[in-house]
């Protein structure tokens, strides 16, 4: 008791010192969100966003994007204008916005942070659209001390219980596609590694895996040998039975096995690729979607399959359109369809609602791989070679909020959501070059605090 | 422009230029690439044109990059099994040809099998080594009469490809589409190519310069401004065959002026050849006085000449036949389609022919000289030319180069002492690549590898 005093006292102490160092930034922030607002006074309902943030006092990426999103946090609050977030990344000190939006817009807000002496200065400058010149010009500073300096820079992942945080790092064999992960019969939990010939089961240790078994996957013609082989894995129950589905981009249909007397049996194929087992009036369907034949996308179609003990197979199929797509993953909570999120061919991000609506947040945002967490978390890379990186959106309202960011050394090559001992994240398969060819990593980032 | 919409628009190309380092590279779209028209679908890989052409269609048992890598898109495994002497080759499973019928072990076998009975030499090279080709279940053994731990080397060459039951299957990368006759070749992509589908839907075989071509061949060093130049590395040689041993010599000599004539009146366009294989690396030079134009009118004008000349030479239809009828000689042209060349000696008395042979810059003079005395020689091959060959051999293995340089000069005194093969040009070529296009790879043999090549910058 006397340590858990001990340790609350402490984080208090801290909790105020961190407050206390902060206030450098806040001001200045606070300064410059009421500047704006005075500027929007006589101006309701204007359209502004902020279309260039460049760093020149040694703040960090980090640091520039939290000042970015404090100043975001204080001009979405204020209500007599519409502003608009379009930051996509901060990288090399400077902010790289969404502009296909800027059309839309009333005003566009440069932002350039400079050193002055001992002190942070913030140059503003509010240009009009409309009458196409600058319409204000101001410029701000603030002493923003050595120990606040760091703190900006801190990232958020740095705080592993409260972020994303890598949990777990290991090499496997080129062409793994996939990962999805089951309790045991006795508790622990498997994690079943796909390739396009066959699924290899580990369990879960300590620090690592332990492989449990493997079984191959027998595939026939047509057959579609590919470059680059991509393919879900799905692992589910339905009434009695253990379930698996595996496809790719090889094949034109997948494999459905049941776990029975101990061993993986064919039940039968699906014409698609399974993403979800979900439940769509009542009714228990695999969602899922079909890659061109041995190309690396999808095609522009969702499809339904009801699925069940008494539902006779193939039939009922039902299919919506969607973009083709580089990545996708369907989002789904309790067992209800909430969201397809994807990443189309032009390399954007797009999100169709439960009605397969299309109501993409932050168009413009631009992805790799990505993967839904239940209806919480969406992960996306970056989609970019050898310095990849990892963004955390929160998706729970039905929107897109970057929250966490992490850089990944190497490509994202696909995302898949699961779980590390309790901690739920994403499974990253990243591949790295080097002289000798390069090898794939896996790894996973995790959220220990839910 | 104001100073702030100047850089609007410059962060509005941010995005796009972010996407010069996507991730995924782009499947679509279509190549065009000037080529030879060839005869037929038939393999045949007489001319570079066709070997880059063919190299599409029909899938190389291996492939050898230019460094000497060897690889296979058809074998997911091949072990030499010193103790019994055999190759051992596992096709992958399930693949097929580009109309989805089956590419199974047995296939593998009867392509190896026409291959050894052709009349190439890169075959008989093999066919000296090979006992017997069975299948061994889902595997073809490649017995061997001795021991040959290099033997996946020997299967290596361009010609060695797999061949499916009917005609209309290929193996490759593509398949044909439509062919247009004299305008143009439509490749498609083989969704069932066993190295994984190419990122292109297309490649359009163009035989002309419309549309403008995206990859072709030419004379070496042109270009530089829009083009990339690749060094293949290959030469045509073109040669004066004499099939028959009645031709008086006046007539092989004015024959033979002849055509150094028509050279010269097209501007020289072909490169002088003094040797058999390259005249940069042959211990012999071989000069043939050529007689003046009086001269050879005189001797010519008195015989009715029929020159043959293979497909692959049709470069010089038009200008040869033009050039001919122009010295008011009774010289006939008429050019015959490779793969039906063998079928023509037997049954008609072709006594000129114009051939030509496909080198690659870096193999190995005695390994020319071979191919040539193997594969040119026709039907004037005899024991002595067998012996000749086996003393090659011989000198190849005696690691004395003194030894080796000896053996290709008598050999070379010895072809043109009798009379039937007179070396005429060379041709040299580079490939030449748009530099809108992503940098192309070629193999050993100067052939572009089409499957890693993609539209877009990825």
């Amino acid at each position: 008791m006397k340590k858990a005093a001990a340790l609350l006292l402490t984080l208090i102490a801290l909790g105020g010192a961190l407050g206390a160092q902060q206030q450098g930034a806040e001001a200045l922030v606070d300064e410059c969100a009421a500047y704006l607002a005075a500027f929007f006074q006589g101006r309701p309902d204007a359209r502004v966003a902020v279309v260039a943030l460049d760093d020149r006092a040694g703040l960090g990426d980090s640091g520039l994007q939290k000042l970015y999103q404090m100043l975001v946090a204080r001009l979405e609050a204020n209500r007599t204008i519409h502003f608009a977030d379009l930051l996509v990344a901060v990288a090399d000190g400077r902010a790289e916005f969404n502009l296909d939006r800027a059309r839309e817009l009333d005003f566009l807000v440069e932002l350039r942070l400079v050193r002055s002496l001992d002190k942070v200065g913030l140059g503003l400058t509010v240009f009009s659209r409309l009458q196409d010149r600058v319409v204000a010009l101001k410029y701000l500073e603030r002493a923003i001390p050595a120990a606040e300096r760091d703190l900006l820079q801190a990232r958020s992942f740095a705080f592993a219980a409260m972020g994303f945080a890598k949990l777990l790092e290991f090499e496997a064999r080129e062409g793994l596609m996939d990962i999805q992960s089951l309790p045991a019969a006795d508790g622990t939990m498997q994690y079943y590694l796909y390739y396009p010939d066959e699924i290899v089961i580990y369990q879960a240790r300590e620090a690592g895996l332990e492989k449990r078994f493997q079984f191959k996957l027998t595939w026939s013609r047509p057959y579609y040998p590919t470059r680059h082989p991509e393919g879900r894995l799905l692992l589910f129950r339905s009434g009695a039975d253990l379930v698996l589905t595996a496809g790719g981009n090889f094949a034109p249909y997948s494999l459905v096995l049941t776990f029975r007397d101990g061993v993986w049996q064919e039940a039968g194929r699906v014409d698609f690729v399974p993403f979800r087992f979900v439940t769509l009036n009542g009714i228990p369907c695999l969602v899922g979607a079909r890659w061109e034949e041995g190309r690396n996308f999808l095609k522009e179609r969702i499809f339904f399959q009801p699925y069940g003990p008494t539902q006779p197979a193939g039939e009922g199929l039902m299919q919506k359109p969607v973009c083709a797509a580089m990545a996708l993953d369907i989002a789904a909570a309790d067992g209800q369809l909430q969201a397809v999120h994807a990443i189309d061919r032009e390399y954007s991000y797009r999100m169709y609602g439960a009605d397969l609506a299309e109501s993409t947040p932050l168009p413009g945002k631009k992805g790799g791989a990505l993967a839904a967490l239940g209806g919480k978390w969406l992960a996306l890379s970056d989609y970019r070679r050898s310095t990849d990186r990892l963004f955390f959106c929160d998706i729970r309202d039905g929107g897109l909020r970057p929250v966490y960011e992490a850089a990944v050394a190497g490509e994202v090559r696909f995302l898949a959501a699961g779980a590390w001992h309790d901690a739920p994240g994403f499974w990253a398969g990243v591949r790295q070059r080097d002289e000798d060819g390069g090898r794939l990593l896996v790894q996973f980032w995790g959220k220990a605090n839910e | 422009m104001s100073r702030n919409a100047r850089r609007l628009l410059a962060a509005l190309t941010l995005p796009a230029l972010a996407l010069a380092g996507a991730i995924k590279p782009h499947y679509g779209g279509e190549i065009v690439v000037r080529l030879n028209e060839p005869s037929s679908f038939r393999l045949n890989t007489a001319s570079y044109s066709n070997l880059i052409l063919y190299s599409l269609i029909y899938e190389n048992f291996f492939f050898l990059a230019p460094d000497g890598q060897i690889s296979s898109n058809i074998f997911q495994e091949y072990r030499y099994d010193a103790a019994a002497r055999t190759l051992l080759l596992t096709p992958r499973e399930n693949l097929s040809f580009s109309n989805g019928k089956p590419l199974t072990a047995k296939n593998i076998q009867v392509s190896l099998k026409v291959f050894l009975s052709s009349d190439l030499f890169a075959a008989s090279r093999l066919s000296k080594v090979v006992k017997n080709v069975r299948l061994n279940g889902e595997q073809v053994a490649v017995e061997l009469l001795a021991d040959r731990p290099d033997i996946v080397s020997l299967l290596t060459a361009p010609e060695l490809v797999v061949l499916a039951e009917d005609e209309q299957s290929f193996s490759g990368l593509f398949y044909p589409q439509e062919w247009e006759k004299n305008q143009h070749l439509i490749l498609r992509a083989n969704p069932y190519y066993a190295g994984g589908r190419p990122y292109l839907d297309r490649v359009r075989v163009t035989f002309g310069d419309s549309p403008a071509p995206d990859l072709f061949l030419a004379a070496p060093g042109q270009f530089k401004e829009s083009c990339l130049e690749l060094d293949s590395g290959i030469y045509q040689n073109l040669y004066l065959c004499f099939l028959q041993p009645d031709i008086g010599q006046n007539t092989k000599i004015a024959l033979f002026s002849l055509l150094k004539r028509f050279n010269e009146a097209s501007g020289g366009r072909y490169r002088e050849l003094s040797s058999l294989t390259s005249d940069d690396e042959s211990p012999v030079a071989i000069r043939i006085k050529t007689l003046s134009p009086q001269k050879t009118a005189a001797i010519l004008k008195t015989s009715e000449i029929r020159l043959y000349a293979l497909s692959s030479l049709s470069f010089l239809e038009k200008d040869l036949t033009a050039f001919l009828k122009a010295t008011n000689l009774t010289i006939e042209t008429q050019f015959i389609d490779n793969s039906e060349f063998m079928a023509f000696l037997d049954s008609a008395a072709i006594k000129y022919v114009l051939v030509d042979r496909l080198f690659q810059r870096k193999a190995p003079p005695e390994e020319k000289l071979s191919r040539i005395l193997k594969e040119s020689s026709f039907n004037r091959f005899n024991a002595q030319y067998l012996r000749m060959l086996s003393e090659l051999d011989e000198a190849r293995f005696s690691n004395s180069p003194e030894l080796l340089t000896e053996q290709i000069a008598r050999i070379s005194e010895a072809i043109v002492n009798d009379g039937f093969l007179f070396p005429l040009f060379q041709r040299n070529y580079s490939l030449y690549i748009r530099r809108s296009w992503p940098t192309l790879e070629t193999d050993y043999y100067g052939r572009p590898l089409l499957q890693r090549v993609s539209q877009a910058h990825d």
